[in-house]
């Protein structure tokens, strides 16, 4: 077996526990702020080069896809962040962390925090959603 | 009580691709997953390949994955696995020689690699006889003592699985063992063997080794310990 299947294999089948979730929703959610990277670079440089491709690129941006999308980016660089963080925390500077219980607790705090942040700046931006495209709340 | 058995099968030029083969089997709850396989032996299927020698967690031949999670199979009871769905492969990462075997050579290389002995060239102690060490120096290291070699943690590692050229846990382990053994001298040639790019910087502190481990080693903490005397130089922390 290739070690790309046994790696995806193992990264769905085994039952690793909160060090396992973490790991996998820090790949993800680093994949995805690098493809908003990557296409946030393109369209910025459009501005430059095919000017009115630009402003039909941000009436992309405005749609209601591409607004779920952003609500998905932001938990995408907050949990990255925060994590990245705690990896960093743990590895370098909080030796009492290296324990089994307090690894899977420092990984629901993670969650944690992470939701704290994301929820209000998702509720704003589901918000504007709802009132630019739909036309709730007075929009 | 009654349970739903999967064994994965496999063996290599016979034609056959890998499968499962699925019985449904009367055992004692108390049973250990060891007695469950040579049940299925004397039973059902005389072909059915593991290892296993000892049968009391000491050898560390038996390592598989048992729902999921690597595990020695005589150490773990039916019962405690609560479900009656009970699904064995072998351990991931390494090839499958047969059935639950696997080629653990990859693994013994890296193990090799960190040179896992005493290394002191310096003269004898005056009479003679043995370098002596304190009670504390010696706990120092004791928790890496006890690796049995069974490849759990190593094969139930993401890094490990990606990249077969990662020494692994169960190396870092055995290196750590030496490291901080007072009576050693080759520290900073195993720290230098662990600060490549096949060393210690592969591990993602995933903790799935240390909740694999049968011998509940805190091969995490080893692992970390190991990183930060690279870092700073130094080995006490
Ligand atoms: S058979 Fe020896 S450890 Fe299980």
């Amino acid at each position: 077996m290739s070690s790309f299947k046994t790696t995806m294999i193992g990264y769905v089948g085994y039952r690793g526990r909160e060090g396992q979730i973490s790991f996998l929703l820090h790949r993800i959610t680093g994949l995805g702020t690098a493809l908003f990277l990557t296409i946030h670079i393109l369209d910025t440089s459009l501005v430059y080069f095919f000017p009115q491709l630009y402003s039909h690129a941000i009436d992309v941006y405005r749609t209601t896809a591409f607004g779920i999308g952003e609500i998905a980016l932001v938990f995408s660089v907050l949990f990255h962040g925060v994590n990245g963080l705690r990896v960093a925390y743990v590895d370098l500077i909080a030796p009492k962390l290296w324990t089994i219980p307090k690894s899977r607790s420092s990984v629901r705090w993670t969650l944690a925090v992470t939701l704290i942040l994301w929820l209000p700046a998702a509720g704003i931006m589901l918000y504007n959603i709802l009132r630019h495209n739909y036309g709730l709340f007075g929009g | 009580m009654q349970i739903n058995l999967k064994i994965f099968r496999y063996l290599p030029d016979s034609g056959n691709k890998p499968h499962y083969d699925k019985y449904v089997m009367e055992v004692n709850p108390t049973d250990r997953v060891l007695d469950v396989l040579e049940q299925v032996r004397a039973d059902n299927d005389p072909s059915l390949a593991y290892r296993r020698s000892c049968a009391h967690g000491v050898c560390g031949s038996d390592a598989m994955q048992i729902n999921g999670h690597n595990a020695l199979a005589c150490k773990v009871l039916v019962k405690d696995l609560d479900s009656t769905d009970i699904t064995i492969e072998p351990l991931r990462g390494l090839n499958v020689l047969r059935d639950l075997i696997v080629d653990m050579e990859p693994f013994f290389d890296h193990f090799r690699s960190v040179q896992p002995y005493f290394i002191n060239d310096s003269e004898l102690p005056a009479d003679g006889k043995e370098r002596l060490q304190s009670p504390t120096e010696r706990e120092r290291f004791d928790d890496t003592t006890k690796c049995i070699l069974c490849a759990a943690c190593t094969s139930s590692c993401p890094s490990f699985w990606a990249d077969g050229k990662y020494v692994g846990p169960a190396a870092i382990v055995n290196a750590h063992r030496f490291i901080y053994d007072s009576r050693d001298t080759a520290a900073t040639e195993r720290l230098e063997i662990m600060n490549e790019a096949t060393g210690v910087w592969r591990c993602r502190t995933i903790f799935n080794c240390t909740e694999a481990c049968p011998r509940d080693i805190k091969i995490t903490k080893a692992i970390a310990e190991v990183k930060k005397a690279i870092i700073t130089g130094k080995l006490e922390n």
